[in-house]
């Protein structure tokens, strides 16, 4: 081991109370070199990173050694064992910018923690303390502090902000240049974008990139979407259960997988490119969704609407809203938005966080009422709250497939009250997990005995009892493992074509509304920007917001087909 | 490029201003209520009002009329409450019943004491539970954990009174170390009077310290930012002050609700000890209905209870900036 | 402990939380959980087997009580203050006669009813008004919530004493006083309780469904909020045995000569060089009675908020 740099790593095991977590794996990651390790979750990728930097919860252990640079750890190790490495040649950074960064401190501050833990540490003294005291080290502790934050392109002034003041994006970028500081050879970065913006997320990882180049670190990239590693890592590491299922150079393994699990992986991650590209070249079935013969059919329509005052659709829409508008406290979350749906068609809206666009569903399920606008539903205008309104007009799907459910509630006894409250049959049960694809045995459960994709799965089937016109999806696949993202759409799909349903689909993700819907709208910071047939918008963006979505989306897609082998990212 | 500019000076101060006047307007209705109520207290304690208010003063027409002059009985309800309220304001609570002194006056003797032994055991028990709290935290399910946290059972479970007495017949007939009735005469003879008593408090009032700070520092020891903190290379103690510093917000919270605690303790514990304090007072005058000295010590408990709370509100703005931003910001 | 739980008025509702429908849409791709110590075994630990024992004792005592020890009051001074483990007399007797035994166990009722009258009548209280204020806000809010701030904001104890003393209260009417005067920090609790549930979407799902708010409330929510509920009422019988047990000490509550812990122990007090016993027998089974519940209130709720993590 001595005299090999960089990370090596020997039989890594971890077990829990139950059982394994992750099952003995071997890695090497050269100093330059990204390792992505991709798997969903319960894959033990977490488990992996911090057995690596001695962050396992109690009652969780891990075996095994690994060194770095020629310096070794057996594991388990004890903590002053740990001093040496954790930290030192190991740091860890972690998912979620919100709750990793101390929110009592300022951003300065937290990274001078770091460099101040690093000179105590290369002097042998205990504490930090000793340092902060030391008034010599002063300045130069507040130099580095500046150097750092430029690093990560942030300016000077940030040093005395709280985290609170800063975005997601410069909260992740404050952590890395924390994390940075204790100068490194290896980096673990864990889902380090997963709770950014989508067009935050490239720039975040293109920095993380460059900063490693720079100081020849090796780093090890977490995550569960493919597309973001793709073009970004130079070996992949797919984890399934605990088990590595396959490893190799990006290049190979991303293009052609060899595993089964990796192979479904890939097809679940929808790309707009693969989904656009054969709209374009054909009229035929593109997947396992219809969209292809929506797009046919609007192109025999022969309109394409872009302009947002085109209300060609309107009266004839089963869903018609027009101006709505919606202000909390000093922010305009909606400044007047039309949009509408037919019968079986699904239109999704778009947007980033702060777009406004689960304001707009709320406001058209009458869960807030908006202060201007009207709803009208097959010509008759709905009230705008909940009181006069009915469960067979419209119904949400929501987002959060682990509150979706009453906790204390059994499967049955959701299903049964909104079926009561139909007006339908008890004995109709059966018949509507089975629209859902579940089987009567799921009846007595409760909702911690389910998954989240059966949960949301359960929630669909609820709000399809009261026979609802319109079903609203407010991000209802974004908090579920990519597999059962696709599941879960498929099924959408098949139920707005078998219940001719209006689908309005609220998500953040282009690569869902390539694959789902008809019509997209456009949302930024409460205005719609752009609204057309999917195919039009996606492939021939008009306004540059919409413009930077797409392409930002397509770097993923992009990146991934053209991996150049030589090995030097773009 | 900060998503929220850092406020200017003058504006942060202008909202400072405004939240302080808007908790004292808040405080001030609570207590303009409380003050009604016991106002009436007055009127609605079971028998003659008047034969109450002589006390132990022979009765006869003459002293009728005195008193019923003294009180303005004979002016309509809230005439005698504004006139009472007016001159609460101006620190004039009337005579006490029952040693035929100003209210103020008898509480003003006995401020003293109180005051002196719930500094002391909220000192005392500051000092030993806190870093008690803190050291469990760091070392939950272990063994000082184990034993601290049963202990702790006992402050928090134990009546004062129950305590107290079990404590007394200890130091009454084994360990004649502290003497255990009154109050004793200057100043330092007097704080050696208070100690057992102040030990008793303490016990309680630890108890419950121990357990918030232990539960704030076990949520703060298991935090995102303090498992990145331990990630970067920072030394386990600098981590736990770390967590300190954020756990100080709830633990802050929960000394406002030490405070009903030190009211009732203090009652009880003057009793038993036969403490001259405000505590012993207002049992004494329940006892042998003196109203207006009730009344007197019910609005000033209430109204330092308020000042203390409005006190810990703020300290939110020291401790927490992300309050900070929000309060300013509007 | 003769106080209760209470926060001071006025005051914010702890450290600033986000609500669901606030802040970035952060949960993209798998959930953003803080890793948790794991919780402890299930085995209950002897500490809590103990207090279960104990207090089944108390309630047999407290049904039985008065009936096997049915002259525990009568005085006899012939037999007047017997030191302990004297023939038929376990722990001596008192000045008047009586045997200290016989006394704790036929004051178990008083000990005990009262409290858990309190705790549930409190907890009544607050579950119907803490859900309306937390489901429905605004005004309805507004005013409960004044309401209850205003009762907070002067210390159970002090108020107790004053009306107890003032107007001589009963047994029965101290005990109405103090449901009405633990009721607050019980209306806070369950509003507390209910506004974090009130956002989450299986609330608006029903909401969706157009089910009526009353079914909402307590057919949807409360029983959410239920865990912290049970875990209260629990920990508030101990402060309200503390705090009746206090006032029965002061000569408040009940009336003389009537088998009670508090008067007793008010009564021993003069005792305590001729039979000690009658002090601190008393005294050590309120603290053992009040530690017990604490315990039993603390396990439970960590078993409940074992389960309803998901």
């Amino acid at each position: 081991m001595s005299g090999v740099r960089g990370l090596v790593v020997e039989k890594l095991a971890v077990t829990g109370p139950a059982g394994a977590i992750v099952h003995p794996v071997d890695v090497v990651v050269p100093p330059g070199r990204t390792l992505a390790v991709i798997g969903e979750s319960g894959s033990g990728k977490t488990m992996t990173a911090r057995a690596l930097t001695g962050l396992l919860p109690s009652g969780v252990t891990a075996t095994g050694r690994f060194s770095v640079d020629g310096d070794a750890l057996e594991l388990p190790a004890d903590p002053s064992a740990w001093r040496r490495v954790r930290g030192r040649r190991i740091v860890l950074l972690m998912q979620d910018p919100f709750t990793s960064l101390s929110p009592v401190h300022r951003c300065g501050d937290q990274i001078a923690l770091t460099i101040r833990a690093r000179i105590a540490f290369e002097r042998g003294a205990d504490r930090a303390a000793a340092v902060r005291r030391d008034r010599t080290v002063r300045g130069a502790v507040q130099a580095e502090v500046l150097q750092r934050l430029a690093e990560v392109n942030l300016p000077a002034e940030v040093a005395r902000a709280y985290p609170s003041a800063l975005s997601g994006g410069m909260r992740q970028r404050v952590a890395i240049a924390a994390a940075l500081a204790a100068r490194p050879r290896v980096l673990i970065a864990d889902e380090p974008t997963t709770a950014l913006d989508a067009s935050n997320q490239g720039e975040v990882l293109d920095l993380l990139l460059s900063l490693q180049r720079a100081y020849d670190m090796s780093l090890i990239l977490v995550s569960h979407d493919l597309g973001l590693v793709s073009g970004r890592a130079d070996e992949v590491l797919v984890m399934r259960h605990g088990e590595v299922v396959e490893r190799g150079r990006a290049d190979h393994v991303l293009v052609r997988p060899q595993h089964e699990y990796t192979r479904k992986l890939l097809e679940a991650n929808p790309s707009i490119n693969d989904v656009m590209g054969s709209t374009a070249a054909s009229t035929g079935q593109v997947g396992p969704t219809g969209q292809a013969g929506a797009t046919a059919e609007f192109a025999a329509a022969g309109a394409v609407p872009l302009a947002s005052t085109d209300d060609s659709f309107g009266p004839e829409s089963l869903l018609f809203a027009e101006g709505i508008a919606k202000r909390y406290g000093t922010t305009q979350a909606l400044a007047g938005v039309d949009v509408d749906v037919r019968a079986g068609e699904v239109v999704a809206v778009v947007g980033e966080s702060g777009s406004g666009k689960s304001t707009l569903a709320r406001c058209l399920a009458g869960l807030d009422a908006p202060d201007a606008g009207s709803v009208r539903l097959g010509g008759e205008t709905l009230p705008p709250r909940r009181r006069g309104r009915t469960p067979d007009q419209m119904q949400i799907v929501f987002q959060d497939p682990y509150s979706t459910l009453n906790p204390v509630f059994t499967v049955e006894q959701t299903l049964r009250e909104a079926l009561r409250v139909a007006g339908r049959p008890a004995e109709d049960l059966t018949e509507l997990l089975e629209m859902v694809d579940l089987g009567p045995e799921f009846a007595g459960r409760r909702p911690s005995q389910l998954s989240g994709g059966q949960r949301q799965r359960v929630a669909i089937a609820r709000a399809l009892a009261p026979r609802p016109r319109v079903l609203i999806c407010d991000e209802s696949v974004s908090a579920l493992d990519v597999s059962v993202q696709a599941q879960i759409l498929e099924l959408i799909v098949r139920l707005r074509d078998e219940l001719q349903l209006a689908v309005l689909f609220i998500t953040h993700d282009l690569g869902v509304v390539a694959r789902v819907a008809g019509r997209v709208l456009v949302l930024r910071r409460g205005e719609a920007v752009e609204r057309g047939t999917t195919a039009d918008v996606l492939t021939r963006p008009q306004h540059p917001y919409t413009q930077l979505l797409v392409a930002a989306a397509r770097d993923d897609s992009i990146a991934r087909q053209n991996h150049d082998p030589a090995g030097s990212l773009p | 490029m900060l998503t929220t500019t850092p406020t200017p000076a003058r504006q942060a101060s202008r909202a400072l201003a405004r939240m302080i006047a808007v908790r004292v307007v808040g405080v001030v209705f609570i207590l303009l209520v409380i003050s009604l109520l016991t106002f009436g207290l007055m009127y609605l304690a079971p028998g003659d009002l008047v034969k109450n208010l002589l006390g132990n003063r022979p009765t006869s027409p003459e002293a009728v009329a005195a008193i019923r002059e003294q009180y303005r009985l004979d002016d309509p309800f809230f005439v005698q409450y504004f006139t009472w309220l007016g001159n609460a304001l101006q620190g004039d609570f009337g005579t006490s019943v029952r040693m035929q002194q100003p209210v103020t006056t008898v509480i003003g003797a006995r401020v003293g004491l109180t005051v002196a032994l719930c500094l002391l055991s909220f000192l005392i028990a500051a000092i030993v539970a806190i870093p008690l709290g803190i050291a469990s935290a760091a070392r939950a399910g272990s063994t000082i954990d184990r034993v601290s946290s049963s202990v702790t059972l006992i402050g928090l479970s134990a009546p004062t009174f129950a305590l107290a007495l079990l404590l007394l017949y200890l130091f009454a007939f084994f360990l004649p170390i502290f003497p255990i009735y009154g109050g004793g005469s200057g100043p330092l003879d007097t704080l050696y009077h208070l100690v057992l008593p102040a030990i008793i408090l303490a016990a309680g009032l630890g108890a419950i310290l121990m357990r918030m700070t232990r539960a704030a520092m076990i949520r703060e020891l298991g935090s995102d930012a303090v498992s990145f903190a331990r990630a970067r290379g920072i030394a386990e103690r600098d981590v736990r002050w770390i967590a300190l510093r954020a756990a100080a917000i709830p633990i802050v919270t929960g000394a406002g609700l030490v405070l009903t605690f030190l009211v009732g303790g203090t009652i009880i514990v003057e009793t038993i000890f036969a403490l001259p304090g405000l505590g012993s007072l207002l049992q004494d005058s329940v006892l042998f209905k003196d109203i207006p000295v009730v009344q007197a010590l019910t609005l000033v408990v209430a109204a330092v209870i308020a000042v203390i709370a409005i006190v810990v509100d703020l300290s939110y703005l020291a401790l927490d900036p992300r309050v900070r931003t929000r309060e300013f910001a509007r | 402990m003769s106080g209760q739980p209470g926060a001071p008025p006025g005051s914010l509702p702890g450290p600033p939380q986000g609500s669901p429908h606030s802040g970035p849409s952060a949960t993209v791709g798998p959930r953003t959980t803080q890793l948790r110590l794991l919780p402890r075994g299930p085995k209950p630990a002897w500490s809590v087997v103990a207090s279960f024992v104990l207090l089944g004792l108390v309630a047999l005592a407290a049904i039985f009580g008065s009936v096997v020890f049915a002259d525990a009051t009568k005085q006899s001074i012939l037999d007047s203050l017997l030191p302990p483990f004297t023939a038929g007399h376990l722990l001596g007797t008192d000045e008047l006669g009586r045997d200290v035994f016989a006394l704790l166990v036929a004051g178990t009722a008083s000990a005990v009813v009262g409290p858990l009258v309190i705790a549930l009548g409190s907890m009544t209280i607050g579950i119907v008004l803490g859900t309306l204020a937390g489901y429905h806000r605004g005004w309805l809010d507004m005013i409960i919530s004044r309401f209850s701030d205003v009762l907070l904001a002067l210390p159970v104890m002090l108020l107790a004493i004053v009306v107890a003393g003032i107007f001589d209260a009963g047994y029965w009417m101290t005990v109405a006083l103090l449901v009405l005067l633990f009721s607050p920090s019980d209306i806070r609790i369950v509003r507390a309780g209910v506004l974090e549930q009130a956002p989450r979407p299986y609330v608006e799902a029903a909401q969706m469904l157009s089910l009526s708010r009353w079914r909402i409330m307590f057919v949807h929510v409360v029983p959410n909020v239920w865990p912290l509920i049970v875990t209260n009422v629990l920990l508030n019988t101990s402060f309200a045995l503390v705090t009746l047990s206090s006032l029965s000490f002061l000569g408040l509550g009940v009336a003389p000569g009537t088998a009670d812990w508090g008067r007793q122990i008010a009564d021993g007090r003069g005792l305590m060089a001729d039979n000690p016993a009658a002090l601190i027998a008393p005294a050590v089974l309120i603290v053992l009675v009040s530690m017990a519940i604490n315990v039993v209130g603390d396990w439970f709720g960590e078993r409940l908020e074992r389960k309803g993590i998901r």
